[in-house]
């Protein structure tokens, strides 16, 4: 290593934890201040920009020192600053969280909102779209830019008060709609199954559905079907489903 | 399809809170003086949805120029080829003329791998340094297949290995890597005051010929020997009068008012924009009226 980039190494080892590794020789420590808050503050919004829950359940103190600890022990190795939130979520799970005390949801609260950032950057894809929509006899199209998601938390329901302790199996669909508004639904097991054989665009609706009476040995498969249609119309409405697609 | 040529007069950093302002207004004869706009390709390489929608917006309306913050062209770890083959990928979808960076760095290696700060630090100015940020300026000019511009950057600690002062380094790596040099005005002024020098002096000895474009920004002062270069505040007269100095000295040249934090709404901005344009248009004048 040359010259310079020792000094380059101990003067960014310092800014990331400056309390385990002590400034270049001969810097002007007032100086040296200017970085370390800029550096960090820096890191710290383009964190806390993506977890406004996580902050408030944790606090701004200890949302801090674990942005701390981030910058202090984990590569972010992209250069692109969409990816910052994504590196924090993989610090996260390398965590004790016992030791830490952190609530037991934080990493599925932080990769819930972290979804929300994901799903505002899925491309959509282009397909042609009957004009008026059969989502039974046709294939429903859900759109390309969601994410079907699955916790063991109710982490649409978490805030600052709102702090479950125990496990509920929570399916939530995140999606943009056309105004790049992203949005989500929880979900009941039955409708996720639905969304899970629809996603693809491969089968149509009503072979979805036949498939999902047979799974829950349902006696009245029409039931579902008339049930399963009023679901798939309402998430069109909602602008989870585009249309449907006959070619 | 713009070309280098097609960036000329006053631009403005494109930030997200002043991309609905601009779109309501395109046309508008009070936004008239924004002749081109600069990305950021750290925010914009792989956008899809409404910021995807954002740029192309753009891309039909502004000449854009992308000034990039994260290539680290000063920094130890091996010059992130990927990323510039995105850049060289994304420069060719847009039709965007011009890429610049910073003469600093803003990455280190952790366990042996890359990591980034996302921040401009400052290379200690050393004959090795000039020789290895030249050569990564080449290096990326290869892969680009198109000259780049760097940016005389601000920083606030003096490395106390240096071995020349700003000018030299400046001077040095532009000569060797045959690069452009993208002059930010503001950086000059906030430098001067915190490492002591005259700034008008050092403006004399940019290397004219290799400016591309400027920068010009406001920055805080925290003390009275300490400033620090927010993008967050108005324009201060000396800096103003540098870019005049500019202006005398090398003719004028494309200006870009940067605001990236403590932004204000957009006619708040504006009277700066006019203002370039108003002391741009004065040395047009000025050179005619010297012809004639």
């Amino acid at each position: 290593m040359l010259a310079f980039q020792q000094y380059q190494i101990a003067f960014t080892a310092h800014i990331r934890d400056p309390k385990h590794n002590s400034k270049p020789a001969r810097v002007k420590d007032s100086r040296m201040a200017i970085y370390r808050e800029i550096v960090f503050n820096n890191i710290l919004s383009s964190v806390s920009a993506c977890f406004p829950v996580c902050i408030n359940v944790l606090g701004k103190r200890k949302w801090q020192q674990l942005c701390r600890a981030f910058f202090a022990q984990h590569q972010a190795n992209s250069p692109l600053f969409r990816e910052i939130p994504a590196a924090f979520l993989s610090f996260l799970n390398t965590q004790d969280f016992t030791q830490l005390k952190l609530p037991a949801f934080l990493t599925e609260l932080a990769h819930y909102e972290w979804a929300e950032l994901a799903v505002s950057n899925i491309p959509e894809h282009n397909c042609t779209l009957s004009t008026d929509a059969d989502l039974l006899n046709e294939r429903p199209i859900l759109t390309n830019a969601h994410l079907l998601l699955v916790y063991n938390y109710p982490v649409h329901t978490i805030s600052k008060r709102i702090q479950p302790t125990t496990q509920t199996k929570t399916y939530i669909l995140m999606f943009r709609s056309s105004a790049f508004r992203i949005r989500f639904i929880a979900l009941n097991a039955m409708t996720f199954e639905l969304l899970k054989l629809i996603k693809n665009n491969t089968i149509t609706g009503k072979q979805a559905l036949l498939q999902i009476a047979e799974m829950i040995q349902h006696p009245q498969p029409d039931a579902i079907m008339q049930f399963g249609e009023a679901i798939l119309k309402d998430l069109m409405v909602q602008e989870a489903i585009l249309g449907s697609s006959g070619l | 399809m713009s070309l280098v040529t097609d960036i000329k007069g006053v631009g403005l950093g494109l930030k997200r809170e002043l991309i609905p302002q601009i779109q309501q207004r395109y046309q508008d004869p009070s936004i008239a003086n924004i002749e081109f706009v600069e990305i950021a390709p750290e925010n914009w390489i792989n956008a899809e949805g409404k910021a995807a929608a954002d740029l192309s917006w753009f891309v039909e309306r502004y000449p854009i120029v992308c000034h990039g913050l994260c290539l680290s062209l000063g920094g130890p770890d091996p010059l992130n080829v990927k990323f510039l083959k995105q850049v060289k990928a994304f420069l060719k979808q847009h039709q965007i003329p011009l890429y610049t960076e910073h003469l600093s760095y803003c990455t280190d290696i952790q366990h042996g791998e890359a990591g980034y700060l996302y921040d401009l630090l400052p290379i200690p100015f050393t004959e090795e340094a000039v020789h290895y940020v030249a050569k990564r300026i080449r290096q990326t000019q290869d892969i680009l297949e198109q000259r780049i511009a760097v940016e005389n950057a601000s920083f606030y600690v003096a490395a106390p290995i240096s071995e020349m002062d700003e000018i030299s380094f400046i001077k040095a790596v532009l000569a060797e890597a045959d690069c452009d040099l993208h002059l930010d005005i503001n950086n000059i002024y906030v430098n001067s005051i915190n490492f002591n020098f005259d700034a008008s002096a050092f403006l004399k000895q940019i290397p004219g010929e290799r400016i591309v474009y400027s920068h010009i920004a406001g920055h805080l002062q925290v003390q009275p020997d300490l400033l620090v270069d927010t993008h967050g505040e108005p324009i201060i007269d000396p800096v103003w009068k540098l870019l005049e100095q500019a202006y005398m000295q090398f003719g004028t040249f494309p200006t870009l008012l940067e605001r990236d934090t403590n932004i204000p709404p957009l006619p708040d901005i504006l009277p700066e924009l006019n203002k370039i344009k108003q002391i741009q248009s004065s040395f047009h004048h000025q050179k005619s009226v010297a012809t004639c």
